[in-house]
């Protein structure tokens, strides 16, 4: 059997979790981690315990305590300021190894992913990624982790008796976030670190935040259709809710009321989303293919004899243009007042 | 005025493409009729150069110009060529050295993968192919009971709005007492999207297959939905298969009228039109089965548009078309719903599950709320009560 | 300057809609799924062919599993890959993904390394996403993820790759050889060329290595290398759509709406 650089039983009772920050704000999957953490720490009396790597970003420990972190592991460095595999692995693992914690967790994003990857093989230990739930089994403080294979088809249970540490990753949103209490006592502490600049091969050349337009894989696609009458720009308002981007049908791309790259279908983009919300949308099968890989369709038509209610999980009856502006105003917690 | 360039002729390519097309394409005169038939040319500024491609392939020229692909083999250039080239198969030799130059418009490799690896262009799941015949209980195909096989394809098989399609056949189909069987979940697709987009070798391959699922099931007899699968069974498989009949639906409804076993009961008082699919009608010259079939629904006024029958317009989902976007104001099918209107039909009929698709999205587009696109089938089932369904 | 030399991972998966748990044994039940090669995997594939256009070279592909995986892996050598290295053996079976990882990169070293070694995003049926990164750590090399275009300076020795970041993208410089996984539907993979297809079916075209064969060590292949074991399995809820028709006036329906979207999102 591979064996891992700690084991069981040189582990302490602790559950880390990655604090990944980038430009000075922490990642909320760090923080659903935290809450997520936090209950099973209170049920087992065990601490919870940050990871928080980087530059200038000891201003960010105090807010990972208020989100129930027990103590924050802090180690700044200027080879640090960066996301850098090399650096964040090198560093990462000398400290897991000094403070041999039983769980580690990391965010499933794309920097979480490749350091959780990296660093599982160098310690020699387990990893299970995107997990849809995490427990802790009280006798042994054995992390079971729930993963879902197969797009979703299979679900199974995996734990490590053997190796430690315990090491998860989770997409954002599968935990609800924290509500922070400013007035939780916690305790930072520095950590010495020996990084040499040689290790690092990975040089970022250029970065550009807010560009493009990748409808493929939005969490949130709010699509209209030709029910919609051209009106798009409550679909804007409703998609910018949650972060989300409005995809269209064929027609009213034709009538010229959104832009070809917006198209949803066999001859548009093919998208998954967690919600696609389909309004106005009779649902013709060039259109539906395209939003088949969604976790939850939500369709809002007149006609209760519409196709693409045959898609949908949740099928409204009801005009768009009476309901669109009612769930804009219950989102955004407002009263309608009608004229 | 700009220098024409010069093109070099490349001898390998001239002979590959004189022996993709038997040499087609050596006929032509470039009289340029095709070009001028063309009914992109009733919809684009520059029409689609037929007379072009035939030079090319004359010459053995690719010169990878994308509006290969605007083609939707509707036929009409070949009807009217004086000199019977047999223009369809030069363009689909054209389109297989766009595959092998890597040419081809984006999208089209993956309808050939879903082919391949969900036995449906459609990107469907293979395990949902029978799912359009819940609660129907339709038997498995059984060559010593049954008269017929029922070929669904792919389209009927998975496009909900085609489904209906197909339920309606059934409908007829035991309304006549016709003892037929499915292949259901084994049901082999015909290949037509590789043969239309051009791919003949892994169309080859597909038909290869197929022919050998049909010879195990021991059919002989078949009845097919869509016009587009009843061609490549009629016109680019039975020469593998002995005693291989493949009928169109409206060619099998004709004959169970004729011999009486199909009656119309109910009559339908309306002005109907209906578009020939070209693969019915160009392609395999059947004008009349459809027309037999709406002359025997009581009550039904048939009216001819200005285009029919050998002139009949393509409704644009053929050659490909149906997995390629085509813009608004470009579509034949917006044409066709207006020439359906103008000859005074609140009922346009047609005999192919892409003329339906085309022309719904038309007569919606076109705002025609009062004009119904209906397929033969659904208007037949409409008019015979067995009590059964 | 030395020929390219890619190396692109891959996997037979069963397709997913069609998988099935077996709940007398808790397996999945795989034989009866038909299969195909892992959507992303052709991504890589894709984008390590395209560099082959340009630059030439050598593209093998590697795969880790039964024998079955073959004649499906063959597509990828009709696309143009060169040739197909299988790692075989019962030995390997029940792999996580460290197991996994440590077997890809003692066969990648026994093709004698490559300069580029592709991987997909991830596998539709594990939907770990851990194997690149793992694979790079194993053969001591940089990575460059989720790429939605790569380029080479050849000259100079170096890759460069556009990754999608949260809101927006990075590019990134790395030093030859590395590890790079490719975007999922960040191109169009191309259909298999027929003129290659009688060539792609020849035997030599295979070669099928077991345990012993790479040199592996046993402690760290298959079940015994792998630290995690699957404690149980359960199909999750249908994928069929539910079909849960809302009713009620405008603000009703509205209310429902949001409490779904805020559940979900």
């Amino acid at each position: 059997m591979v064996t891992s650089h700690y084991s069981p039983q040189a582990e302490n009772k602790t559950i880390w979790v990655f604090l990944e920050q980038q430009d000075g704000v922490l990642e909320e999957v760090s923080l659903e981690l935290l809450a997520r953490g936090r209950e099973l720490a209170d049920q087992l009396g065990w601490t919870l315990e940050g990871l928080l790597l980087g530059q200038h970003v000891a201003g960010l420990a105090p807010h990972g305590i208020a989100c129930g972190a027990d103590r924050i592991w802090l180690a700044e460095h200027d080879l640090l300021e960066h996301f850098t595999i090399e650096a964040f692995t090198q560093v990462a693992c000398q400290l897991l190894l000094q403070k041999r914690p039983s769980v580690f967790w990391l965010g499933a994003t794309p920097n979480g992913r490749d350091l959780a990857g990296r660093l599982a093989v160098r310690l020699r230990t387990g990893l299970n990624a995107d997990c849809t739930d995490l427990r802790i089994e009280p006798r042994e403080g054995l992390l079971v982790c729930e993963v879902s294979g197969f797009g979703g088809g299979v679900l199974a249970m995996i734990e490590m008796r053997n190796h430690r540490p315990q090491m998860a990753t989770v997409r954002p949103g599968v935990f609800a976030l924290p509500h922070p209490d400013p007035s939780r006592v916690g305790e930072v502490i520095s950590m010495e670190i020996d990084l040499d600049p040689a290790i690092i091969q990975t040089r970022v050349i250029e970065r550009s935040v807010g560009a493009g337009l990748n409808l493929s894989r939005v969490p949130f696609l709010v699509t209209g259709g030709r029910g919609m009458e051209g009106d798009f720009k409550i679909l804007e308002q409703l998609a910018q809710l949650f972060e989300g981007e409005v995809g269209a049908t064929r027609p009213p791309v034709d009538e010229g009321h959104v832009g070809r790259e917006r198209q949803v279908g066999q001859t548009g983009v093919v998208c998954s989303p967690k919600v696609a919300l389909c309004c106005g949308i009779s649902g013709a099968f060039h259109f539906v293919v395209g939003i088949e890989k969604a976790s939850l369709v939500i369709a809002i038509n007149s006609d209760p004899e519409a196709p693409i209610f045959e898609y949908a999980d949740y099928c409204v009856v009801g005009d768009v243009h009476e309901v669109l502006p009612e769930l804009i105003a219950v989102l955004s917690g407002q009263q309608v007042t009608y004229a | 005025m700009s220098a024409i360039e010069p093109r070099l002729v490349d001898d390998a390519l001239w002979y590959r493409l004189l022996e993709l097309t038997d040499g087609a394409a050596a006929l032509c005169y470039q009289c340029g009729v095709c070009t001028a038939m063309c009914p992109w040319g009733d919809l684009r500024k520059e029409p689609l150069s037929v007379r072009t491609f035939l030079r090319q392939a004359q010459l053995g020229l690719q010169d990878g110009d994308q509006s290969l692909w605007l083609c939707t083999t509707c036929a009409q250039c070949s009807a009217a060529c004086p000199r019977g080239v047999d223009i369809v198969k030069v363009l689909r030799a054209l389109r297989l050295l766009a595959w092998e130059l890597r040419q081809v418009e984006i999208g089209l490799p993956s309808v050939l993968w879903s082919l391949h690896w969900n036995n449906n262009p459609w990107t469907q799941p293979p395990s949902q192919r029978a799912g359009w015949a819940k609660g129907l209980d339709i038997p498995a195909f059984d060559p010593q009971q049954h008269e017929i096989l029922f070929y669904v394809g792919c389209t009927s098989s998975f496009d909900r709005r085609s489904q209906k399609i197909a339920r309606a056949l059934v409908h007829l189909l035991d309304a006549a007492g016709v003892r037929y069987g499915y292949l259901g979940e084994a049901e082999p697709c015909c290949g037509e999207s590789a043969l239309s987009l051009g791919h003949s070798p892994y169309f080859r391959e597909v038909a290869r297959q197929a022919a050998q699922t049909f010879d195990e099931h021991g059919v002989t007899a078949l009845v097919a939905i869509s016009p587009h699968c009843y061609d490549v069974f009629k016109n680019h498989f039975s020469a593998s298969m002995n005693n291989f009949e493949p009928m169109h639906y409206t060619q099998y409804l004709a004959q169970l009228l004729e011999s009486g076993r199909l009656r119309f009961n109910q009559s339908e008082e309306t002005r109907v039109t209906f578009q020939d699919p070209c693969y019915l009608g160009r392609h395999n010259g059947e004008y009349q089965a459809p027309r037999r079939i709406l002359a025997s629904i009581p009550g039904l006024e048939l009216v001819e548009m200005t285009q029919h029958e050998e002139d009949g317009l393509c409704c644009g989902g053929g050659g490909g078309r149906m997995w390629l976007e085509t813009p608004a104001g470009e579509r034949f099918s917006d044409l066709r719903v207006e020439q359906a209107a103008a000859c005074g039909a609140s009922l346009l009929a047609t005999a192919c599950p892409f003329c339906v698709t085309c022309l719904e999205d038309s007569a919606k587009f076109k705002k025609l709320s009062g004009m119904q696109v209906l397929d033969i089938a659904e208007l037949a089932a409409r008019t015979v009560s067995n009590g059964k369904h | 300057m030395p020929e390219l030399r890619q190396v692109v991972c891959m996997k037979v998966v069963p397709k997913p809609e069609e998988i099935r748990v077996d709940y007398e044994t808790g397996l999945l039940k795989r034989a009866s799924a038909r299969s195909e090669i892992n959507p992303p995997d052709m991504n890589a594939l894709e984008m390590a062919l395209s560099l082959k256009d340009f630059y030439g070279g050598r593209l093998e592909i590697i795969s880790m599993g039964p024998p079955y995986f073959e004649p499906v892996l063959r597509a990828g050598l009709a696309m143009g890959a060169d040739h197909l290295t299988l790692l075989s053996d019962a030995a390997f079976a029940g792999a996580d993904t460290l197991a996994t990882t440590y077997t890809l990169a003692q066969g990648i070293r026994k093709l004698g390394g490559a300069d580029l070694i592709f991987c997909g995003e991830e596998s539709s049926d594990g939907a770990t996403g851990q194997v690149p990164p793992g694979l790079a750590e194993w053969l001591e090399v940089p990575q460059l993820t989720l790429l939605t275009a790569l380029e080479l300076d050849i000259e100079c020795r170096v890759a460069r790759g556009r990754r999608e970041i949260k809101g927006g993208y990075e590019v990134l410089e790395v030093p030859l050889p590395c590890v790079v996984s490719v975007k999922t539907a960040s191109n169009e993979p191309r259909f298999m060329d027929y003129r290659r297809q009688y060539w792609a079916s020849e035997a030599e075209r295979l070669k099928v290595w077991n345990a012993e064969d790479l040199s592996a060590d046993p402690d760290c292949i298959g079940l015994t290398g792998s630290p995690t074991t699957v404690s149980g399995l359960a199909e999750a809820a249908s994928r069929e759509r539910r079909r849960q028709f809302l009713t009620g006036t405008p603000s009703e329906l509205a209310t429902q709406i949001a409490e779904l979207l805020q559940k979900s999102l």
